[in-house]
């Protein structure tokens, strides 16, 4: 592998990198929140992608309008979602658990009839390419990354600069101590739902210009987020931001030094190595 | 009225209302498709599906099919495997077990080897769409593919060394399956022989949609022309833009089969410029298929051009019954060693025993398109090197 391919390899790996994070950030904050996975954060992320779809492709409504719309929509569904689903079976992991994966197969499933069996496409929101330290990059690619930062930045100063964010991370220490000094659970865990959906919807409704749409394009970043937040640390965001720029320069660097499967399989080893030595995750931390 | 009465009224009821019915489902040949109807391989399945079911249709208005003197209507039971090995297991062990078809067609190349052995201990009749190593062989005799293969199709290859010389050096990308790694092989072969550099070979995982890092790898060997073969549409549409973003400049190339319209959707329409193509055809259409796109579009609101060389397993199946005068898959069978039918696009008939071992791929003068100005324009029919 020459050094120009490296440096290549590695602007791309950046790419992917902002694009795993912004994947992983909803999912961690709802970990660390309430200890629950979402397993329809994959799901939310393909309705994102689809509000896109019709609210800027088909209706023709600025693009920007259209991602506030996405965010702002799955947000209220996370809402209703935590409401119907969470607050009933009373914050119970494993129910809770279960009921998420319904949801997500009845939303892949209800995909089909809804959006229709062919793949969508839209169209480039930021057309063209710019030359990054010699490789061709496309500009799509290059925007998600300042929105990436902007996102982890906006959530990092709500959790810690913000009275809600302060009553967020109290119930994560201990919910009934928070509960005895007023902090009202149930809002606080709708509105980590609300987060946790709308940046799921926010990644899905980036990603819908770079990639196509179909009710399961949310499986394969689903996976990838897993594994950033095991890689990071589960409940970590500045595990999510580490493991998602090493997820993705491994993704990148191997598989364009080694081909794509070695660098699937390096990137499990590489995880398996890390829980090795430090089982939490690189910024995890024992409960 | 005495419990014994009651009891022969009731059987007297049962078998009224069975008799009728039964002899109808008996009228009735049952023909199953599993084919992917959502995902990526939707654009090749939906087709697929309305094309048999097209076919069908024509022959049922006029009657039905006529076997031994008597007339029968031909139905399609369609389910989706959504290219899923497993669901492609579960929709043809349905098939089978439970709707009792003695005749299917399945699309994908790794379903239907998946698939060999219980179609082969059922004795039923497969008329596949698909592209796998060993799929045409004496030990699968019930199995007539279809479409045209890689060992077909390869031969467009020697067209465009003789008209565009200056191509040199060839990439492939392609699924990481048994479709994949045998279109791959039989290809690279193929183009070898005529004197290509093979430059990349490079498989991907079904589903991804991320290429850069293979594709940077594949540029970086500085292919002339990048060839996507087995690729599904949505695949193609990616890797074509992604490619073009890290400034690829030559061709693309598929001599398996995909709708170039679907792919200029994704990838952009200036992307797809140049592209050749094998079975898919938008301009200009013989009067035939002429007529076809016509009551195609007439009953499913809109014309999709992949449909033309998906109606073969329908026109090769009606063929052999008419030629047989009998439903039994393997009297069938016999009669497609021996029919010749028309297809779309001329004379067909099942052949190259020399190159499979058994005459039981479908033979025909193959289309081979160039978009030109966004549109998949006939360039050459060709027919295969073995008959």
């Amino acid at each position: 592998m020459t050094a120009s391919l490296l440096v290549q390899s590695a602007v791309i790996g950046l790419s992917i990198g902002s694009i795993y994070i912004l994947m992983a950030l909803g999912l961690t904050l709802m970990f660390g929140m309430m200890h629950i996975i979402n397993f329809a954060h994959g799901a939310v992320y393909m309705l994102g992608a689809y509000v896109i779809y019709y609210v800027f492709f088909q209706s023709g409504a600025p693009y920007f309008v259209s991602f506030v719309v996405a965010m702002v929509l799955l947000g209220v569904f996370g809402y209703l979602v935590e409401r119907s689903i969470y607050r009933p079976v009373k914050g119970g992991i494993e129910p809770t658990l279960v009921a998420l994966l319904a949801l997500t197969t009845f939303l892949q499933a209800a995909g089909y009839p809804v959006f229709g069996q062919l793949d969508k496409h839209v169209p480039p929101v930021f057309e063209g390419t710019k030359n990054v330290l010699g490789v061709m990059v496309s500009v799509e690619r290059l925007v998600i990354i300042p929105i990436a930062a902007a996102l982890v930045v906006g959530l990092y100063l709500f959790i810690n600069k913000t009275k809600m964010g302060a009553a967020m991370r109290a119930i994560e220490q201990d919910k009934e101590a928070a509960a005895l000094q007023g902090v009202n659970v149930h809002v606080v865990n709708g509105l980590a739902f609300a987060i946790g959906f709308a940046l799921a919807a926010a990644s899905g409704a980036l990603m819908a210009p770079i990639f196509k749409l179909d009710p399961m394009m949310g499986e394969q970043p689903l996976l990838k987020a897993f594994i950033i937040i095991i890689l990071g640390g589960l409940g970590s965001i500045p595990g999510a931001i580490v493991g998602g720029l090493m997820l993705g320069l491994i993704d990148s660097i191997v598989a364009t030094a080694l081909g794509a499967e070695p660098a699937f399989l390096l990137s499990f080893v590489f995880i398996i190595l890390v829980l090795l030595f430090k089982p939490t995750g690189l910024f995890g931390y024992a409960q | 009225m005495a419990p014994k009465t009651w009891t022969l009224l009731l059987v007297a009821v049962v078998l009224a209302s069975l008799g009728p019915g039964t002899a109808n489902a008996a009228d009735v040949i049952k023909f199953g498709i599993s084919t992917p109807l959502s995902g990526p391989a939707a654009p090749w399945g939906i087709p697929h599906k309305n094309a048999t079911e097209l076919i069908f249709d024509e022959i049922n208005s006029q009657g039905g099919l006529d076997v031994g003197g008597k007339k029968y209507k031909l139905e399609v039971i369609a389910y989706d495997h959504k290219y899923v090995i497993a669901e492609g297991v579960a929709t043809i062990n349905r098939l089978i077990s439970k709707d009792g078809v003695k005749y299917i067609s399945v699309l994908g190349g790794a379903v239907v080897k998946a698939n060999e052995e219980p179609v082969n201990e059922a004795g039923v009749l497969n008329l596949p769409l698909a592209y796998a190593e060993g799929l045409v062989s004496p030990k699968n005799p019930l199995t007539f593919h279809s479409f045209p293969s890689p060992p077909e199709t390869t031969v467009f290859w020697k067209w465009i060394k003789e008209r565009h010389p200056q191509i040199k050096r060839v990439a492939t990308i392609s699924p990481n399956d048994d479709t994949g790694w045998w279109s791959i092989k039989i290809e690279t072969t193929y183009v070898e022989k005529l004197g290509y550099q093979i430059a990349a070979k490079e498989f991907f995982e079904r589903g991804l949609t991320d290429f850069n890092p293979i594709l940077l790898r594949m540029l970086a060997q500085k292919p002339d022309i990048i060839s996507v073969m087995a690729s599904p549409a949505g695949s193609v549409g990616l890797i074509i833009k992604q490619a073009r973003e890290l400034g690829f400049k030559g061709r693309f190339i598929h001599v398996g089969q995909v709708d170039t319209s679907v792919v200029a959707n994704i990838a952009g329409k200036a992307n797809v410029e140049g592209m050749w193509v094998h079975g898919y055809v938008q301009s200009p259409l013989p009067e035939k298929v002429k007529a076809w796109q016509a009551k195609y579009t007439k009953k499913y609101g809109e014309w999709n051009a992949t449909s033309i060389d998906f109606t073969n397993p329908a026109f090769a199946f009606v063929a052999a019954v008419k030629k047989a005068q009998s439903l039994d898959p393997k009297k069938i069978a016999d009669a497609l060693h021996s029919v010749e039918f028309e297809n779309l696009w001329g004379k067909a008939h099942f052949g190259g025993k020399d190159f499979y071992g058994i005459a039981n791929q479908i033979i025909y003068p193959m289309p081979f398109s160039e978009v030109k100005d966004g549109v998949a324009t006939l360039v050459a029919q060709l027919t295969p090197p073995h008959n």
